[in-house]
């Protein structure tokens, strides 16, 4: 999707791929932001989710040319970064989940609301970064990038029923999590 | 499963039904949830990485010779089973040897070599390294040492003689110009890099 005037991402895919390197800056500013914040929930450290997201622009600048639909760039994009994540999350010692580092949640609008809110949040975060990494990926891209499932299944390679099933057991896990709480 | 909800409520969340068809408690357990979920997608997007990125997609590949020299003169890991006999005997040979070499070998600079020291001074800092398009803007490729702990950090790397643009990474995430550097160039992302001319060796002797 790109605002009215601006090059289209098969558009700057072909100019990249004509030579012109300095274009896939303009894919970057269009989807790091993004990238981040879904690589920074599927790490739970920023530290860490920048350094995936840096490894999948590069691997994905030098590969370029494997995009088959360079129309769908943003899924084939989040598909390398996603796969980058899972990587270093695979070589993390089991029960490594890095939760001081999590990322930080936005301030209450509210002041009044903000203990109960900033607690309610935590627990999430905590019960986010608990699910399978699968579970996990899942409702991220449903719920924070705001996939269709078939956005999804392009990222992930797995099937809408499948998916589904997981972004399902997540939101039960979540909401198990408030309850606990309550 | 204890905590399994409503069919009807995962589609709503997905979209693929309409709230109105749903009780009241139905609609406010959609409310709460999708509002739920759009506190977790509240996340600050972090530090940009285009300046990594834009960095490695500037520098040329390498050639697949180029490749194969950097792999064998990089440190290969390599393992070694012997039986005990054997290892007591190399042990020995390595240590004669060791014994005779009245000291280590010195590095060998390549005549279009030249020697670059870095040198800041980050009294709070827990870890700097210096990252450039010398070591693709790695910053765990050339760390800085501070032996004796009074802020002053330093490193001595052989580079390729010519103009390098580099940046301190101060505990891994600040990313700093040389203050003390007498050259800055624009990295177009809105920040400077700093600018170290090497002189080829022969011509520091």
């Amino acid at each position: 999707m790109t605002a009215a005037g601006e090059p289209s991402d098969a558009e700057v895919v072909a100019q990249v791929l004509a030579g012109d390197a300095e274009a896939f800056g303009v894919l970057i500013a269009r989807y790091e932001g993004g990238l981040l914040r879904f690589a920074a929930r599927m790490m739970g450290s920023r530290d860490a989710a920048a350094d995936a997201v840096a490894e999948g622009l590069v691997r994905a600048y030098r590969h370029l040319g494997s995009c088959r639909d360079p129309a769908r760039f943003r899924t084939w994009v989040y598909r390398i970064v996603a796969n980058r994540c899972k990587s270093h999350l695979a070589r993390r010692p089991v029960g490594d989940v890095s939760l001081d580092d999590a990322p930080p949640i936005a301030a209450p609008e509210h002041a009044d609301e903000g203990v109960d809110r900033a607690d309610q949040l935590e627990r999430l975060e905590r019960a986010l970064a608990m699910l399978a990494p699968e579970k996990r990926e899942a409702f991220v891209l449903k719920h924070l990038d705001g996939m269709s499932y078939e956005e999804m299944s392009a990222v992930t390679g797995a099937r809408i029923p499948t998916l589904k099933m997981r972004v399902h057991r997540a939101r039960e896990a979540l909401l198990a999590a408030l309850k606990e709480q309550s | 499963m204890k905590n399994e909800l409503d069919p009807r409520i995962h589609r709503a969340l997905d979209g693929e039904l309409d709230p109105a068809a749903l009780d009241a408690g139905e609609r406010a357990l959609v409310a709460r949830l999708d509002a739920l979920s759009r506190s977790l997608s509240a996340v600050p997007a972090g530090r940009s990485v285009a300046h990594r990125v834009m960095a490695a997609v500037r520098r040329p590949l390498a050639t697949p010779i180029q490749r194969f020299r950097r792999w064998v003169t990089s440190p290969q890991p390599i393992t070694v089973s012997l039986r005990p006999v054997y290892s007591l005997v190399i042990a020995v040979l390595l240590a004669a040897l060791l014994w005779r070499t009245p000291e280590g070998p010195k590095p060998v600079l390549g005549a279009e070599e030249g020697v670059a020291q870095f040198v800041a001074r980050f009294p709070e800092a827990h870890s700097v390294a210096v990252v450039g398009n010398f070591n693709d803007w790695r910053p765990g490729a050339t760390p800085l040492s501070d032996d004796d702990h009074d802020g002053v950090w330093d490193a001595r790397v052989i580079l390729p003689a010519g103009q390098h643009e580099y940046m301190f990474v101060v505990d891994g995430e600040r990313w700093v110009p040389d203050p003390m550097a007498g050259r800055y160039v624009d990295d177009d992302f809105g920040r400077q890099n700093a600018v170290l001319l090497v002189r080829p060796h022969r011509t520091q002797q």
